[in-house]
């Protein structure tokens, strides 16, 4: 087992189909991210055009404001899930009446496809049909309409956002807790740690792994979101996400070389992202390191 | 909690130990932003093949000192 040879022999399944289905994929799209491509175009097939799909997108409002709502959604989303995860991983560790029955109906959101999660949310949230504008307009005198207002339209992504992935989160965080040995976290308490500075120097660092994980898989989903959005909203205002303007300008307008420049883009902005939260939070810095 | 980074690390000028495939992908990073920034807000003052010129040089000087 220990000849290199039989190391990559049995690797080779995984690597080719990562090679076929990853990185193949993904050099095409690079490949027509620099090509014009319309097939409702006066010419036939591609056409190189260098940079100008770049250049286009750099000045592209739309597509700068979808990665400015993009972000908005990931950052109150990803920061919600991670706290109330949290918060319920810490409450799922003790026991208290009915503890396995919360646990299953918690991870129930999980089990939905996102497209009926968006459907479910759209019959809540439907003016003159769902309840939740009915009783907002009974209750609060608030006029709730997620196709008028964006402010509206987000904060609904958002909340569809944590009820869908919040359970992930904690049996991520669960998982992370269960993992933490017992004893430094009674010494700490025994050298008169008060709770706080037991989560702080104790818990977060162990859980420091798990949560940045998480924080990965979510960022990651976040910024790809299109289809329990598209069921919410249909892309109005306040949902136009990169996702979505991706999807709107390779389907609907069949701008496939610009609709490519966007994806690898938004794979770049993604990667250096998750990058820089890597360093920021792994402690790979020489200062934590050292 | 934390290890020291392995052999292969090196501690050059950036602000945490890197290996030559961080130093690459660090360049690749900087060379695309760049070009997008060039795109967005020099490109009619100057033409795109400085911006080239540039992150090589920040590119080449990463790998070798970062």
């Amino acid at each position: 087992m220990r000849n290199p040879r039989t190391g990559w022999l049995l690797l080779s399944p995984t690597l080719i189909i990562l090679i076929v289905f990853g990185f193949l994929p993904f050099l095409y799209v690079l490949f027509v991210g620099f090509h014009e491509w319309n097939i409702f175009a006066a010419q036939d097939g591609m056409r190189y055009n260098g940079l100008d799909n770049f250049r286009r997108l750099v000045f592209d409002v739309d597509f700068l404001n979808s990665v400015g709502l993009t972000a908005k959604f990931a950052l109150f989303a990803i920061a919600s899930e991670v706290v109330l995860g949290f918060f319920l991983a810490q409450m799922l560790t003790r026991n208290f009446p009915g503890k396995s029955l919360f646990r299953i109906i918690h991870t129930f959101p999980l089990m939905v496809a996102p497209i009926a999660v968006g459907a479910i949310w759209r019959l809540l949230v439907i003016p003159g049909f769902g309840p939740v504008p009915f009783l907002l307009d009974r209750w609060f005198d608030i006029e709730y309409l997620i196709g008028t207002y964006p402010d509206q339209a987000l904060l609904t992504s958002v909340i569809m956002d944590v009820w869908h992935w919040t359970p992930f989160v904690t049996l991520t965080m669960l998982a992370g807790l269960s993992s933490i040995p017992k004893e430094p976290v009674e010494q700490a308490k025994v050298d008169g740690a008060n709770r706080f500075q037991v989560f702080w120097y104790v818990t977060l660092p162990f859980l420091r792994p798990v949560l940045l994980t998480t924080i990965f898989i979510r960022i990651m989903d976040a910024i790809r979101t299109v289809d329990e959005v598209w069921m919410l909203a249909g892309g109005g205002p306040g949902t136009r996400f990169t996702g979505i303007y991706i999807w709107r300008v390779v389907f609907p307008r069949t701008d496939y070389g610009y609709g490519s420049s966007i994806s690898i883009i938004t794979l770049y902005l993604t990667i250096v992202l998750c990058w820089l939260l890597f360093i920021g939070i792994s402690g790979q810095g020489k200062d934590e390191v050292e | 909690m934390e290890e020291r980074p392995d052999n292969s690390k090196r501690d050059g000028f950036l602000p945490f130990y890197t290996n030559a495939f961080d130093r690459v992908f660090i360049s690749a990073v900087i060379l695309i932003g760049i070009h997008l920034l060039w795109l967005r807000f020099m490109e009619p003052a100057l033409p795109i093949e400085v911006a080239t010129v540039i992150s090589l040089v920040i590119g080449y000087y990463v790998v070798r000192r970062g």
